[in-house]
This record gives C-alpha cells, sequence and structure tokens, in this order.
C-alpha cells in the first residue's frame, strides 16, 4: 500500500491551503450576521456578570465584613443583587446557546448541501480517483467540525476575549501599576501558543487523513463483504483494517497528548501567575500600598483571566481541527468541474416536461481521439455519423473502446481531439442539463436507491407520473416480476437492490431510461444479463415505441443487433468494419469470425 | 459493552483516576493557602519572606495539579482511544460473520456512520466526558472535605444543597434526551447512506440529469437532522443552564450565611474568602457537568446503536461437529432442494434435483429471475439450505466446516466486485502469499494478461473503486481469474460470467476451462448458449423449477425453452438445420 500511502500525502498537501479555504466556507456565516450579533450582545451581557461577581464579594468584604461594626443587611442585600445577576447572566448564556446552536445546525446544513450539491456537479473523472468513503467523511463529519469553527471557536473568541478584556480592564481599574506587572504574562501566552501550533496542526492533519483512509476501507469492504467470505479472506482484510486503524489510532493519541500538554501548560502558567502575585501583591499589602480587598481581587481576576485563556486554548484545537477539515472541503469545492457549461448555451426547448425535446438526433463523431491518459489514446481518430431515428449496433473485442465512446457522447469526458455534434451542434454548445436530457444510457452495471421501485424508475422525479412510471415498465418488460413482489410498485429496494436478480434490475433501469422519454437511447450491454426470450420481448416493446428515437447498442451477444441498421466493429480504438449484418457477413472480416463464435455448440461442430 | 472494556483496563482506568483526583486535592490547596495567606496579611506581622514562602508553596502545588492531571487526562484520553481502536476491529470483524441476508437489509452508509458517528461519540464520552466527570466529581469532593475541614460544616452543606437537584433532573429528562440523540444519529445514517448511494451511481445521475432531484432529496436528509438536532439542543440547554443555576443559588447562599458567620465572628474573615474561592472553583467545573452529562446520554444511545449492531447473530452457523476430511471429491448432488427468501410469499427454488459427477460441466440456463444465482448462493451457503438437499461428496454442506466448503468452490459472482488495490492483487486474492507466476497463469487463462501487460504499470496497476478504470469485460476476466488461481478449489462456479466478454473472447476462455475440466466441477449459468457449448448436462430453470434437462443436442430438439432460446440466438435458423 505504500503508493496509495504517498499519493495520499501529496494530494492532502495539494489541497487549497487553508487560509483560502477557511476564508470561503467563512462566508456561510454572513447570512447569519444579525444573529451572530445577536449571540455576541447575549455574550457580553453573561461576561458582564461574571464579572461583577468577584466585585461583589469584595465590595463584601472590604465594606461589610472587614469594618467594626458589620452589617447584616448590607450582606443580604449584596447577596440578593448576586442572585439576580447571575440569573440574568445565566438566562442570556441559555439564550445564546440555544441561538449559536440554531447557527451553527443550519451553516453545517448549508454546507452540507452545498458539497454535495458541488461533488454532484464534478464531473466523472473525479469520482475515478475519489473514493465514495472519503467524499463520506468529506460531507458527514468534515462538516460537522467545520460547524465547530463557529459554534466553539468564534464563540470562545468573543466570549472568552471579552473576558480577558474585561478582567485587565477591572484589574486596570483596581490598580494600574499591579495590572501591568501581570499582563507581562500575555506576551508569553503568545509565545507558547506559536511553539504548539506547528505541532498541533501536523498531528491533526495527520489523524484526517488517516481517518479518512481507515473509513474508505471499511467503506469498501462493506461493500465487497460478501466477496471477502466466499474467498475466505475474513483475516487478510481484518489484518488490513488492523493495520490502518493501529495507524489512526497512533496519531489520534498523540494528537490528543499533545493538545493536553497545550492545555496544561496553560494551567501551570497560570498558577504561577497567581503565585507572582502573592509575591508582588503581598509585599504591596504589607507595604500598605494595596487593601487585602484588593488584593483578593486581584487574585480571583488572574484566576477569572486564566479560565477563559485555558478555553482559548482548548478552542485552540478545535480551530485546527476545524482549519484542517476546511481544507479537506476546501480541496472538494475549489475543484472546478473539468466540464463546463458554455456561456452562450444552444437553447433547446422543452416539449413535455419529462423528455421529449425539440432536436431529431443525428450523431455525429468528426475525427475524435480520446485517452483516459492522453499520451495513450483509447479512441483513435474515428469518424462516423448516425442518421436521427436509426438502430446502430456496436461490436468488438472487449476493452475496445465501446464504453468509453458513449461516454464521449454523453460527455462524461471531453475529447482530446475532433469532435462530435447532435444535430450538428458541438456537444460543447449545449448546456449539460440539456444534453442529458435528449439521451439515456442503461448501463450494464445497474444502480439502484433506497425507495420504492416506482421511485427507482421515475429517478424520484416528481413529475414523472404513476401511469408512465407503470407504462415504462410494462414497455420494458418489467411490469411482471414487479407486480409479484411484496408491495407490486411500492416494493422497497434495499442496499442496491441485492433481492432482485440481475435480469431484474437490469429491466428496472431499462423501464428508467425509458420513463426519460430521450430522444437518443444508449445501451451498453444493457441486455447481457437478460435471457434472450426477454430480450426479445423487450426489443418488442421498444421498437413499438422507437419512432422518433435514436437507439445506440453494444453488444457482445451478436443476436441483440442482428437487425441494426448499422453495425459498427471496433477494435483497439478504431472502427475497422461497417455495414449491416448481411454485408459484414459478405465480408469475411472479423465481424462474421465473431458470428462463427457465438453460435451455440452444434453449429460449431457443424464448421469443424 | 464499555463496561467490559472498563473493567478490562481496571488498573489502567484507576490510575489515570487517581491522577486526577489527585491533581484536584492539589487544586483545592490552592485556596486553603491563599485563605491562609489573606489571614496573615490581615492580622499582620508579616515578612516578605513569609510571603515568598505562601508563593512557593503554591506554585508547589500548582505544579504537582498540572502534571497530575496532564498525566490522568493523557491516560483516560489515551485508553478512551484504545477503546475506540478496539471497537472498530469488534465492529469490522463483526460485519465479516455476518451473511449475506444482513447486507442485503443494510445499506453500506448506514452501516459506515456506525464507525463514523457512533464509535466517535461514545470514545468522546469515554475520554473526555470521563476526565471532566473525575474531574468534576473529585473537584467536588475535594472541596467538601476541605470546606467541611477547615472551614464549617453548616456553611457547606447549606450551600450545596442546591446541587442535589441534579441526579434528580438528570433521571427525569434522560430517556428522553436518549431517544431524540437516537434520532439524531438515525438522520446521520439517513444522509450517509442517501450520499453514498448518490456518489456510486454518478454516471446514472449524470446521464439522466438528475442532479437537482438528487441535491433535492439531500436536502431534505439535511434538513431533517436539523430539526432532530434543535430538539435535541432544546433539551440539552435546559439541563445546561439549570446545573450552573443551581450553583448559583448554592454560592448566593454561601455569600450570605457566611458574611453572616463572619460578623458573628463563628468564621474567620480568611475562611470566608477561602470558601468563595472554593464555591467559584466549582463553577467551572459544574457547567461542564451539564455538557458532559448530554455527552454521556448522547452516548449511550449510541451505544444502544452499536449494541443492537453486534447482537445480530450470524445466520450461517459452522456446524457443531464438522466433518473433517482430508480429500474431498467435485462430486455435487442436488436433491429436492426447495428454497424461500426470507419474507417471501412464493419459492425462489422449488424441488430441484440434480447431480453433477466429479470433472463434469453442468450448464444452467433459465428466465431472467428464475433463481440460477439463488441456486449458486446456496450452493455455497450465503443462505442456508434445508437439511440434506445440497451434498458435496456425499455429505450435506450444513455439516462441512465453512471454510472447507469456500475453500473447495472457485467462484465467479454475477456482478464481479473488485477491490480498489491493483489488479494484481484482487487476482491474487484468494491466495495472497501466490507467486507471481500463479498470477500470471491465472490471467493467461482468463484471458487478461495481455492487457495487463499493457498497461502502464502492469500487474501493479490501481483499477480504481470497484474497478472502475476497468472496461466491462476486463473486470469480468479479472474475475475469473481471481477463482482459477484457487487452483485446489473442486468446483469452479461460473455465474453469468462471460456476458461481457466478446465471442471470441469467450471461446478462448472455454477452451482453456476445457483444459482445466478435467479435475474440476464445473457449473455455468449463462444467457448466452454458446457459453454451454461444453456442458455435459444442461438444465432450465422456470420460476424456481427445473423445466427441461438434457444435452445440448437434445434440448434443441424438443420444442420448449430453450430451443426457442437457440432459434433466437442463431436468427431463426431451425433448430435442426
Ligand atoms: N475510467 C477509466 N480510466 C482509465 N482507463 C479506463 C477507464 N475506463 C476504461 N478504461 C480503459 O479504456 C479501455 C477501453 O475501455 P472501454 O470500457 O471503452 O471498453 P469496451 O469496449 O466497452 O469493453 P467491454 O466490452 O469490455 O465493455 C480499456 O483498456 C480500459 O482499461
Ligand atoms: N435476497 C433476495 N431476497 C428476496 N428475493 C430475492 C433475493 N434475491 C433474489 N430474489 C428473487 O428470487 C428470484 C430468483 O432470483 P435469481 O437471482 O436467482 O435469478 P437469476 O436466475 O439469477 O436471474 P438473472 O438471470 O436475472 O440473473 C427472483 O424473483 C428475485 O427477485
Ligand atoms: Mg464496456
Ligand atoms: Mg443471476
Amino acid at each position: 500500500m505504500p503508493s496509495a500511502e504517498e499519493w495520499d500525502e501529496q494530494r492532502e498537501a495539494r489541497m487549497s491551503d487553508s487560509a483560502t479555504a477557511m476564508r470561503h466556507l467563512v462566508g456561510y456565516a454572513r447570512p447569519f450576521l444579525g444573529e451572530f450579533l445577536v449571540v455576541v450582545g447575549l455574550v457580553l451581557v453573561y461576561i458582564g456578570t461574571q464579572v461583577v461577581q468577584p466585585w461583589l464579594v469584595k465590595i463584601v468584604i472590604d465594606q461589610d465584613l472587614i469594618v467594626r461594626h458589620p452589617q447584616f443587611r448590607a450582606i443580604l442585600t449584596i447577596g440578593l443583587v448576586y442572585l439576580g445577576i447571575t440569573i440574568v447572566g445565566l438566562f442570556s448564556n441559555f439564550t445564546q446557546n440555544r441561538k449559536l446552536q440554531w447557527i451553527g445546525q443550519r451553516i453545517v446544513r448549508n454546507i452540507r448541501n452545498d458539497l454535495f450539491k458541488h461533488i454532484e456537479s464534478l464531473s466523472v473523472r473525479f469520482f475515478d480517483t475519489h473514493e465514495t468513503g472519503r467524499l463520506i467523511t468529506n460531507v458527514s463529519s468534515d462538516t460537522n467540525q467545520v460547524s465547530q469553527f463557529f459554534t466553539s471557536f468564534l464563540l470562545s473568541l468573543i466570549q472568552d476575549g471579552a473576558t480577558v478584556l474585561f478582567v485587565m480592564g477591572a484589574m486596570m481599574l483596581l490598580d494600574w501599576k499591579i495590572a501591568l506587572v501581570s499582563f507581562v504574562v500575555i506576551p508569553v501566552i503568545v509565545l507558547i501558543s506559536g511553539l504548539f501550533r506547528k505541532k498541533l496542526r501536523d498531528n491533526y492533519r495527520y489523524t484526517r487523513s488517516r481517518y479518512s483512509r481507515l473509513i474508505g476501507y471499511t467503506a469498501e469492504n462493506l461493500g465487497g463483504m460478501r466477496i471477502t467470505q466466499i474467498f475466505h479472506q475474513q483475516q487478510k482484510q481484518f489484518d488490513q483494517h488492523t493495520e490502518l486503524n493501529e495507524r489512526y489510532t497512533e496519531g489520534n493519541i498523540n494528537e490528543y497528548r499533545w493538545s493536553v500538554r497545550f492545555n496544561r501548560t496553560f494551567s501551570a502558567l497560570g498558577n504561577l501567575c497567581i503565585a507572582l502575585m502573592m509575591w508582588v501583591g503581598g509585599e504591596a499589602v504589607l507595604h500598605r500600598t494595596i487593601q487585602v480587598g484588593v488584593l483578593y481581587a486581584f487574585i480571583s481576576y488572574i484566576q477569572q483571566f486564566f479560565n477563559p485563556i485555558n478555553s482559548l486554548t482548548q478552542n485552540w484545537n478545535t480551530l485546527q481541527t476545524s482549519m484542517i477539515s476546511a481544507e479537506r472541503i476546501g480541496g472538494v469545492l475549489l475543484t472546478k468541474p473539468e466540464i463546463e457549461d458554455p456561456k452562450m448555451p444552444v437553447v433547446v426547448r422543452q416539449i413535455s416536461p419529462a423528455g421529449p425535446v425539440d432536436m431529431v438526433g443525428t450523431i455525429r463523431f468528426d475525427h475524435v481521439t480520446f485517452g483516459y491518459d492522453p499520451a495513450s489514446p483509447v479512441i483513435r481518430d474515428v469518424t462516423f455519423t448516425i442518421p436521427a431515428k436509426s438502430f446502430v449496433g456496436f461490436v468488438g473485442e472487449t476493452g475496445a473502446g465501446k464504453s468509453t465512446l458513449m461516454g464521449l457522447l454523453t460527455r462524461f469526458y471531453d475529447v482530446n481531439d475532433g469532435r462530435i455534434t447532435v444535430d450538428n451542434i458541438d456537444l460543447k454548445s449545449f448546456r449539460q442539463q440539456d444534453l442529458h436530457r435528449l439521451m439515456a444510457i442503461v448501463q450494464q452495471e445497474v444502480n439502484l436507491f433506497s425507495g420504492t421501485v416506482r421511485d427507482n424508475i421515475r429517478l424520484f422525479r416528481p413529475e414523472i407520473t404513476d401511469a408512465a412510471v407503470e407504462q415504462a415498465a410494462t414497455t420494458a418488460g418489467a411490469d411482471t416480476f414487479i407486480r409479484e413482489l411484496p408491495g407490486g410498485y411500492n416494493a422497497w429496494i434495499r442496499a442496491k437492490g441485492a433481492n432482485l436478480s440481475l435480469g431484474q434490475r437490469q429491466l428496472l433501469a431499462f423501464s428508467r431510461a425509458l420513463a426519460l422519454e430521450p430522444k437518443i437511447l444508449i445501451l451498453d450491454e444493457a441486455t447481457a444479463s437478460l435471457d434472450s426470450a426477454t430480450e426479445v420481448a423487450l426489443q418488442a416493446g421498444l421498437t413499438r415505441i422507437a419512432a422518433g428515437r435514436t437507439t445506440l447498442v453494444i453488444a457482445h451477444r451478436l443476436s441483440t443487433i442482428r437487425d441494426a441498421d448499422m453495425i459498427y466493429v471496433m477494435d483497439h480504438g478504431r472502427i475497422i468494419e461497417w455495414g449491416s449484418h448481411e454485408q459484414l457477413m459478405a465480408q469475411a472480416g472479423y465481424y462474421r469470425e465473431l458470428v462463427t463464435k457465438s453460435v451455440p455448440a452444434e453449429l460449431v461442430e457443424r464448421e469443424a | 459493552m464499555m463496561r467490559t472494556f472498563i473493567v478490562k483496563r481496571k488498573w489502567s482506568y484507576l490510575a489515570g483516576i487517581v491522577a486526577i483526583g489527585a491533581a484536584q486535592f492539589f487544586q483545592v490547596r490552592i485556596p486553603h493557602i491563599l485563605g491562609n495567606f489573606i489571614n496573615r496579611l490581615k492580622v499582620g506581622g508579616t515578612t516578605p519572606h513569609v510571603i515568598l514562602g505562601f508563593a512557593l508553596d503554591l506554585a508547589v502545588v500548582a505544579a504537582g495539579y498540572v502534571v497530575a492531571f496532564g498525566l490522568g487526562q493523557t491516560q483516560v484520553g489515551r485508553l478512551g482511544r484504545t477503546w475506540e481502536f478496539e471497537m472498530r476491529q469488534t465492529l469490522f470483524s463483526h460485519w465479516e460473520t455476518l451473511s449475506a441476508r444482513y447486507f442485503q437489509q443494510h445499506s453500506v452508509g448506514d452501516l459506515l456512520n456506525h464507525s463514523l458517528n457512533d464509535v466517535t461519540a461514545v470514545r468522546q464520552a469515554l475520554s473526555m466526558g470521563l476526565n471532566q466527570i473525575s474531574q468534576a466529581v473529585f473537584l467536588f469532593l475535594a472541596t467538601l472535605y476541605m470546606t467541611i475541614r477547615t472551614i464549617n460544616l453548616r456553611l457547606t452543606l447549606f450551600s450545596l444543597v442546591p446541587l442535589v437537584f441534579i441526579p434528580i433532573v438528570i433521571a427525569i429528562i434522560r430517556p428522553e434526551v436518549r431517544t431524540r440523540s437516537r434520532l439524531v444519529q438515525e438522520g446521520l445514517s439517513d444522509m450517509s447512506e442517501s450520499a453514498e448511494e448518490s456518489f456510486q451511481a454518478i454516471r446514472l445521475i449524470k446521464a439522466a440529469s438528475n442532479e437537482a432531484v438528487e441535491v433535492k432529496r439531500f436536502t431534505e436528509k439535511t434538513q431533517t437532522i436539523v430539526d432532530r438536532q434543535m430538539r435535541l439542543v432544546r433539551l440539552n440547554t435546559v439541563f445546561q443552564a439549570l446545573v450552573p443555576l443551581l450553583s448559583g443559588i448554592g454560592f448566593t447562599v454561601g455569600l450570605v450565611y457566611g458574611g453572616w458567620l463572619v460578623i458573628h465572628g463563628r468564621i474567620s474573615l480568611g475562611s470566608f474568602v477561602a470558601f468563595t474561592v472554593y464555591l467559584s472553583m466549582l463553577v467551572q467545573p459544574l457547567m461542564q457537568f451539564g455538557i458532559v452529562i448530554n455527552l454521556f446520554q448522547n452516548a449511550s444511545a449510541s451505544i444502544v446503536r452499536l449494541q443492537v449492531l453486534l447482537q445480530e447473530k450470524p445466520d450461517i452457523q459452522e456446524a457443531l461437529n464438522p466433518i473433517n476430511r482430508e480429500q474431498w471429491s467435485g462430486r455435487l448432488t442436488v436433491s429436492h432442494l426447495n428454497f424461500f427468501y426470507p419474507n417471501a410469499t412464493r419459492p425462489a427454488l422449488s424441488d430441484v434435483s440434480f447431480n453433477v459427477r466429479e470433472g463434469t460441466t453442468l450448464g444452467i440456463v433459465g428466465k431472467t429471475g428464475s433463481g440460477k444465482t439463488t441456486l449458486l448462493n446456496l450452493i455455497l451457503r450465503d443462505y442456508d439450505p434445508p437439511p440434506a438437499s445440497i451434498l458435496f461428496d456425499g455429505v450435506d454442506i450444513r455439516d462441512m466446516r465453512l471454510s472447507d466448503l469456500r475453500q473447495l468452490v472457485a467462484y465467479v459472482p454475477q456482478d464481479g466486485f473488485l477491490f480498489s488495490t491493483t489488479i494484481g492483487h484482487n487476482i491474487a486474492f484468494a491466495n495472497p502469499t501466490v507467486v507471481l507466476e500463479a498470477v500470471k497463469a491465472a490471467a493467461l487463462q482468463s484471458k487478461i494478461w495481455d492487457t495487463i501487460e499493457s498497461m502502464p504499470s502492469g500487474i501493479n496497476t490501481e483499477i480504481g473503486e470497484r474497478g472502475i478504470m476497468l472496461s466491462g469485460g476486463q473486470r469480468q476476466r479479472t474475475a475469473i481469474a481471481r477463482a482459477l488461481i484457487k487452483s485446489n478449489a473442486k468446483i469452479l462456479m461460473l455465474d453469468d460470467s462471460l456476458s461481457a466478454v466478446d465471442a471470441r473472447t469467450e471461446s478462448e476462455i472455454l477452451q482453456v476451462l476445457r483444459q482445466v475440466r478435467g479435475e474440476k466441477t464445473t457449473m455455468i449459468a449463462a444467457h448466452r448458449l454458446s457459453a454451454l457449448r461444453d456442458a455435459d448436462w444442461i438444465i432450465v430453470l422456470d420460476r424456481g423449477r427445473i423445466i427441461q434437462s438434457g444435452v445440448h443436442q437434445d434440448l434443441i430438439k424438443t420444442p420448449g425453452f430453450y430451443a426457442d432460446l437457440y432459434r433466437i440466438q442463431t436468427g431463426g435458423e431451425p433448430a435442426h438445420a
């Protein structure tokens, strides 16, 4: 795994620097500025009440107790005042707390939504290289960490910062000379934070990236558990998990250890300050420059001073964690979709809400060259034209580039060279959305969502009616088996359709494509898992509704495309033969060889 | 679960908690020193030397506090993280024991959330929570001790009375917090699930320009989380405000009653000062206490979720007295096999019987959903077949050791799942220690070697999640190679595993299989009849029943499903041409 490891580090390094990312994310707080101000107000009230408290005690000491004839009534009054102030303080703290959580929750929600939306907008290539498990940690836990920046760190900054200022002010009021002496501690604090900063950050970054590796691994293995079990590799997979888990835990413990060190350093500093104050203040009392009550107040102020400092340092950890998470999210958010919509897209008119548009569906590939890595092309200089409403087949050796060709047509990837047009308009002039309205693709891998069969067919689109769903399912020949499911169209699909046979899943995918009413229908080995009888029924259904639709079919089972208007034979990224079935059979080329190979046993023997 | 962990580590925990406790006893010395100090100052007659002595005293005590607390915190934090480690290990190994049915009922995103959020929630309670609780408790005890001993018993009791309400309130709101917190976790699970499905189906979503719909669905999930979180927050904040309120009342009592005591000369001014310092020292931990209690309550909801998960029993149980054999032959007998999926109303297989002799090939055809995959999966014991209905070498597979059975079967699934490692690791999956030659041999047999060689990093090429960087046929052939590398398997099962390869490659692979078939029993489920051309016997399934069986030559002549397929696939040429 070392190579993946390095790759990982590199990617983390390449990610946006945290300042930019954070600045970007701070934008999420802007809509809540007003509410934040209310929170700040409440915080100030709360702190005010907190700061007043030692003062009250000082009054008790200096005016009521230390005097010759102490008066209990005065103490009682001050006690009640104290209680009143405490209640006011707590109430504002309580309100503030709720408000802040409410703000924070909405911020996380907004970041999550935007992040999700952004990820959805990224191009397919992004998903080729980013594991789902990691993206999920981004959406689920990194967003949460970032929101702590607003709910924990900002709060602490305001609350503790203000406390520190108040306390400093109070100290200045009491006795500015002693106050100034105690402020020596401030540069020390700054210095120590500076020293710890890098260490804490690095630790956290290390831990986070280990963590998402671990989660990614877990996610993948949950998906492939069946294979692991059947191949009896539980031990091996478990050992790898252990290794990842150990690395993460090690980082995690280390990170924690350092943050404890950091926080304890500050509490040590705080207590040293008190000792210092006793010494300096004690002498001052001795020389009668200050009263005992003042010294008391000073000492409690220093304690009060270090409480927020401690809390600030703890939240400093929060700041670090949210910065790293912000970097990670930022890395995703700042990734530009590789494929962008043109500034001035062609206008595609929508005729009905679900599908039909005002185009016919003529497709042209014009000297198209493409490689996932441009250095090694997978499609080499391919040119062909598909007239509207025709039925075209693609065959060829596995890995020849057939699926890639369809990926180019749907603009999952952009061509490196050449041009693809639909109705003589370059693909790049369409908005992707319009382009995709125009076509539907059924792939060999079927993706199903948790939801009912009905929702899966209509892809959760409200504008596709129940009748349209059932119509599409009937055409695809899926209706029969759907009705046999417990619950029929409302049967719940779990875990990507594991309770259906693969062919049934494919039929659902078919129904889905039909429900979208595309102008161009692309079938990429979409019938590979269907038996021929079902396939024939399906094709009959298709031809019935095929009027006005261009259909592109990739198939290894040659009977699927025997009736095509045109068959293209691909090999190593080129089109090597084309023509109708009869023409190709007459040519005695690759196609003919395929056909001979594919006939069941008896014919082979006959030819042999 | 948490308890057993703590019990197991009781000494380590004890050490950590003792350290934290000790730290609190150090800390409560501080007000004591301060009180004495103030008293001395008030009495007068102190010298700078005495003052310095006090200051140093305090510094030493403070150092003790910092060191002990730091050690204790680190210890408890480390233990919490160790718990997290062990919990993740337990979860993973538990998942490894669970069978197909479980994974069909739970989505990856949902399961993952246990690892993502539940484990973390509990760990937080265990480390941060435990730290702060023990800090608060010890500080409380220490304060109690100090105030009672050095100041005044009644004063202490009076001002602490209000705190008695805290446990009462906890008892009242606890169940509600748990419920609300569970709902939050479920919301998070839902969201992860939705995100996971969506990211994996990205090509579909893009091609159908369904992004907006997906975003809307996701938005609903995040909104649910916000709503549920806020319901939890509302409860939590009330509780969090209540604790300091009670301590505030206590402080007031202390202030007034303490003042009264001073006036009446029952306690010294120094004691009074010390007492207020003690009380204010308690405020912070008590504030924390409210938060920590919430932490624990949220964690207890997560614990319940984890427990539910861990209590799940594997469906497939190892036989009590498994039959051990040195040598197994690849003979397979299926007799009167009936099978219902859980909660299904009609059987997926009914009364299926056949016999496969060692080294022969059985072909299985049938309509979509007729039960081919089900049949093969039963042989693998993905689900348990009824007793004595599937016999391997004369032994009921339920009496075999699960590991034996799975070692003996080489299987290519219908949807060949690949891992996101290198192609070499994927092929060598069944036997990681295998040498390069064996990988190459298997790759050659499944006709993927040429492709591997043409890849930039050859056998070390990373193939992406689920093998996304390979073409469909390449994926399938990798999965075939992964099965073929199990050279000592007795049965080879191909579940429609040649559907994504072209006819030429298919016939080449079949050629290879013909060579190995002397020693291996082979079962091929397929839709393309060309894949069955080598079968010694073919069964045709329909709705879980065998409707036809025989050899190819006979089947094409008998009117029926098989002959129909044949006609379609050969282009309408009459079957007996
Ligand atoms: N996402 C990807 N990243 C990198 N390489 C890829 C990717 N997808 C496919 N390839 C490579 O591109 C080549 C063509 O793949 P493609 O999927 O187009 O083949 P195909 O003709 O559809 O084959 P099959 O019949 O097996 O489905 C293959 O060599 C494959 O390894
Ligand atoms: N886990 C499951 N729970 C409930 N029903 C299931 C489950 N898996 C499959 N089924 C049902 O059992 C029947 C047989 O499914 P199976 O997967 O065995 O079909 P198949 O013959 O392999 O079909 P295909 O050719 O499409 O792969 C189908 O009707 C299917 O809906
Ligand atoms: Mg393909
Ligand atoms: Mg199947």
